[in-house]
């Protein structure tokens, strides 16, 4: 009982001062984010002559950046771009992911090995090295760049092997087998053993997985800079590098189009965050 | 899945993943693969057979060995610095302290924004802000800027690498933490283990399943490092700070070398497919079942 | 010369602006809304009432595509375009180049993307690594007959047309420096490196301690400064073809050449007056142009394409600002301490590889509109702020820098040559200008990685 109490006593001590920490630790975090902010509210000048000044000791303060960002970019058309290739790709390679990990795991064999290996392996290709020969192939032979779709599987195909990565640990950690044995007994088939049983089970790691796809594929550059030149087509990201002039940056702007860039996959992290934790919480009742 | 049907499962489940996969990766890479034995300039028509030529140059291009030490060195500081943080982080987040969602959402945040944004933020943080603070208050460490010299760029590159990808692998932790059972931990207790004893003992092998995940995504992203670099530095001072992915890139299209720059993209590949081997294979032999 | 993207978004979806302007109550078209610090540039009046161009009837309804690599003059090349689709009923799509990779990056993908633009806005170095393989010939055009000495030529035949010239050199605010001195400043009085040194000791006597602000980035350090030597050679194209190659066949000793210890020379007085002598490379960019214009400083080595970056720090176009020569020595008849080097930048690649004969057509008459037409001329001038190469354009640019160029060009003032060195010059040997800045490397060091550099090539 006396025991007990200390350790309760001890147990509060340690959480303030965890909690002393991590109140560090995230202002250290938000200090870029905050100075953006700040900034995305000032003029071009104060922004360079005093970046850290607060906002009541200079004259210019105002939404125009927002304004011109939010013009400039054509941000309600980027928006459905990015939000139509992102919803997309997360769904898919979720589920082709799930369902290839699932097939690794439950079929040990040299060929499964092989694809699984290949896979870990090609995390680590450079995107440098296939960027050229990627839009040779898709390009030059097949001649399918500018679409949408494209670009879509694209994105699915290269977070293919990171998702399967991801699933594979799981599922071989956390998945019984018993479960999909007393499945097959009552007279499932594989694909609706896989969909009613295993799925829901991998809960935790779906929403983790899919705010991880989501988050790249919404803010990649890179490769829908490679697919998409259609000025219809364009992502946010793409949009908003209309504000990098060719000797200097229009700052102000820039902060103000990133800030509109961000809020959107804030609000999803925001909402899976409580997934995350109900899916964990879930599993641990089983 | 132990019944018949092997072909029919393995479309269904396998086949369309492994189509988008092989489609989008494996052709393009292994075209590559073919292109740096080729003099092929990126433009041209024609394609000319060299052999092994570009393999040859990449010998003698001492700039990208340099780059590759630099590479080496940052990997070591990213790695270590990014898994102690998160770990002990996500260690931290997952005792039930007050607000703990709010600050896995904040530790987070970073990786929200896409990585060439990210480094023109830290750029205008190092290169004004800090200044703007050194100027203020007269703190000999802002007074120039950090990019400004070779070693401080370098680790300025360190802490916003360590800064971005923190959060991310402190996703990961929390999750295997929660993954961790209660019972364990409540034994170990009651056995009066307590503070180091039971994080060595029992929590770490416990969690080597997500060090292995997490050892390996920070190994690998870190030796890729690319937009940051791009970024944030650009190789400045000097091309002092010109990691290997930037100098792969610049080969291939500043300098026009595309066949030497393709055979650098695949020496690094080599390199980083040993590497990320040998740390998977050592860390899943420390794993146990829980 | 690192080249950042520039797009601009067409229209707007009428419920954003509804809901924008109702959050902010603000009026929309940044523009013209004259609170906006951010404005670079005020409409220009065009003149449309006379248009003798003859446009051919057939090629309405094309569509072409231009890439652009220069992306200051984005929105001036929209609205260029979407006259010219008036005009002639060709459509042109403005394709903006990002900064996540370079012009010749992204030409090179869409090009193996089977997808290139129908003409190019590139730099000349591009153009020749392109050129013969994939532009189509231009020699026969008759605007070639208009800017004759600044068409590139590529073993006799012409693959590009040259967009604009630019011209570099170091930048004076004139006001500030009478301020300071307190004495009438006349640029013309400054004929040598000493004059030069003597004026900047005079301001610092006077209490500007360090007048000149001297940018970083390895473009200008690695192009813009470096390339001197090479172009100071006799001041001709030619000339600085004809260091380079004695420099690549090793016939050349540097450490022996005069202009290299001139343009170090040069390079060590800038750098004894850089404002930024405690760091130079923290030196920034945008706080240049805002020193400038405040009066911090007198002096920006830089080129006429400063001038967006002028304005927005608060610089009008009626203030006084013009160009040095970059002074090498104390010879008054030598023409590098009287000129400005001013050459052709941009160059416009038409392809020949997947554009339609329509296409073609359309694009050539857009080049010729540019040229011939009243409207085109002006622009030209006007609208995207560039000095023509064409002499039959009687627009004259009015912000001062441009003019001032312009008046050189005009008046013998100027010097047109153009180094063709490989692409990796700027980067490569920036860096090396960079060190030498920074005070890590001596001369000799910064000699010896400039030969080395040569040698490889």
């Amino acid at each position: 009982m006396n025991q007990k109490k200390i350790g309760g006593t001890k147990k509060k001590v340690t959480d303030a001062l965890a909690m002393l920490l991590m109140i560090i630790v995230f202002c250290a975090f938000m200090f870029p984010f905050v100075m953006v902010i700040i900034n995305s509210l000032k003029q071009k000048r104060d922004i360079i002559k005093s970046p850290f000044s607060w906002l009541f000791t200079i004259k210019g303060l105002s939404f125009d950046n927002f304004v011109k960002a939010f013009n400039q970019m054509n941000f309600l058309n980027a928006f459905k771009n990015s939000l139509v290739v992102t919803v997309t790709a997360t769904v898919l390679v979720t589920v082709l992911a799930a369902m290839l990990a699932y097939y690794i795991v439950r079929n040990v064999n040299v060929f499964s090995n092989i694809i699984f290996a290949l896979m870990v392996a090609s995390m680590i290709i450079p995107f440098q090295a296939i960027m050229i020969p990627l839009v040779s192939v898709y390009g030059g032979t097949l001649n399918i760049l500018n679409h949408r779709l494209t670009l879509i599987f694209m994105h699915t195909g290269f977070s293919m092997a990171m998702s399967v990565f991801m699933f594979h640990g799981f599922i071989r950690g956390s998945i019984p087998l018993a479960l999909e044995e007393a499945a097959y007994i009552d007279g499932c088939t594989h694909t609706q053993t896989f969909f009613r049983i295993v799925f829901p089970l991998l809960k935790p790691i779906i929403s983790t997985m899919v705010i991880m796809n989501a988050m790249a594929f919404w803010n990649d550059f890179l490769l829908p800079s490679l697919v998409l030149t259609d000025k219809k087509l364009l992502t946010l990201p793409l949009s908003t590098y209309s504000f990098y002039g060719t000797y200097s940056a229009d700052y102000g702007t820039i902060m103000a189009g990133l800030l509109l860039c961000v809020i959107p996959i804030l609000i999803l992290y925001v909402a899976l965050q409580k997934q995350i934790i109900n899916g964990v919480v879930a599993g641990a009742v089983k | 899945m132990k019944s018949s049907n092997k072909g029919k499962d393995f479309c269904v489940f396998a086949l369309p993943g492994l189509f988008c996969f092989l489609a989008v990766v494996m052709v393009p890479f292994i075209y590559g693969i073919y292109l740096t034995l080729t003099d092929w300039n990126g433009v041209s028509s024609v394609k000319n057979f060299v052999g092994l030529s570009n393999f040859a140059a990449v010998m003698r291009d001492a700039q990208f060995w340099k780059s590759l030490l630099l590479t080496f060195k940052y990997v070591i500081a990213v790695v270590v610095l990014v898994n102690v943080i998160a770990f002990l982080l996500a260690y931290i987040l997952t005792r039930g302290i007050k607000g703990q969602n709010f600050f896995r959402a904040g530790f987070f945040t970073p990786n929200l924004i896409g990585g060439i944004v990210l480094g023109y933020i830290w750029q205008f943080v190092f290169s004004r802000v800090f200044v703007s603070i050194g100027e203020t208050t007269g703190w000999s460490l802002f007074e120039i800027s950090w990019l400004s010299t070779p070693n401080k760029a370098f680790a300025a590159l360190v802490l916003v690498s360590v800064w971005q990808l923190a959060g991310y692998m402190i996703l990961i932790y929390v999750a295997g933490f929660m993954g961790l059972s209660e019972d364990v931990l409540e034994a170990a207790s009651i056995d009066g283990a307590s503070g180091w004893v039971k994080m060595k003992n029992i929590i770490l092998p416990l969690m080597m399943s997500s060090v292995t995940i997490c050892l390996f995504l920070t190994l690998s992203r870190a030796f890729m490092v690319y937009d940051v670099n791009l970024s944030l530095t650009g190789g400045a001072p000097y091309g002092t700070t010109e990691m290997a992915a930037m100098h792969v890139y610049e080969k291939a299209f500043t300098s026009r070398q595309f066949g030497v720059g393709q055979a650098e993209a695949f020496i690094l590949f080599i390199i980083v497919a040993c590497i990320s081997g040998i740390q998977v294979y050592t860390t899943k032999k420390r794993e146990v079942e829980a | 010369m690192r080249k950042k993207f520039s797009a601009r978004a067409a229209a707007l979806g009428m419920s954003g602006v509804l809901l924008t302007s109702a959050l902010t109550g603000c009026t929309f078209g940044f523009a013209s809304d004259p609170d906006d610090p951010n404005a670079v540039k005020e409409e220009v009046p065009i003149d449309m009432t006379t248009d003798t161009f003859q446009y051919d009837t057939s090629l309405s309804g094309t569509s072409i595509v231009i890439m652009n690599t220069k992306a200051e003059i984005q929105t001036a090349l929209e609205e260029i375009a979407k006259v010219f689709e008036e005009k002639a009923g060709v459509h042109i799509e403005i394709m903006p180049v990002t900064d996540g990779d370079s012009p010749y990056t992204k030409v090179v993908s869409l090009y193996n993307s089977g997808n290139p633009p129908t003409l190019s806005i590139l730099d000349t170095t591009d153009v020749i690594a392109l050129a013969e393989e994939k532009a189509a010939d231009l020699s026969n055009e008759a605007w070639t007959g208009e800017a004759e000495e600044y068409l590139t030529k590529i073993n006799g035949k012409v693959y590009s047309f040259p967009l604009c010239i630019e011209g570099r050199g170091i930048i004076y605010n004139k006001s500030v420096i009478e301020d300071t001195l307190g004495t009438e400043f006349d640029p013309s009085d400054i004929k040598t490196q000493d004059d030069f040194a003597a004026l900047l000791q005079s301001l610092r006597d006077n209490g500007m301690k360090n007048p000149i602000s001297m940018a970083k980035e390895d473009w200008s350090l690695g192009a813009h400064q470096l390339q001197y030597i090479y172009e100071t050679y006799n001041g001709t194209s030619d000339g600085a073809a004809e260091v380079i190659n004695e420099l690549k066949d090793g016939t050349l000793y540097l450490p022996d050449y005069t202009r290299m210890n001139e343009f170090l020379n040069t390079f060590d007085l800038l750098k004894e007056y850089n404002v930024a002598k405690g760091d130079p490379l923290g030196a920034d960019y945008d706080e240049m142009a805002i020193d400038l214009a405040d009066g911090k400083t007198a002096f920006w080595f830089n080129g006429n394409w400063a001038w967006p970056n002028l304005e927005e720090a608060g610089a009008e176009t009626t203030d006084e600002y013009g160009f040095l020569p970059y002074f090498l020595n104390n010879d008054p008849d030598d023409f590098v301490n009287s000129k400005i080097q001013a050459s052709p930048s941009k160059q416009i690649m038409l392809d020949d590889i997947v554009a339609t004969d329509e296409q073609k057509a359309a694009a050539k008459e857009f080049l010729n509109w540019l040229v011939y037409s009243e409207i085109g001329q002006q622009m030209v001038v006007k609208t995207c702020s560039l000095i023509p190469p064409f002499k039959n354009n009687p627009n004259e640019p009015s912000d001062p820098l441009s003019r001032d160029i312009y008046e050189k060009v005009q008046n013998g003032g100027a010097f047109n040559a153009s180094a063709i060195v490989p692409n990796d010059h700027w980067s490569v040997l920036g860096a090396a200008m960079q060190k030498y800045l920074a005070g890590r490397s001596d001369r000799e060091e910064l000699i010896d990685s400039i030969q080395a550099y040569w040698d490889e090539q």
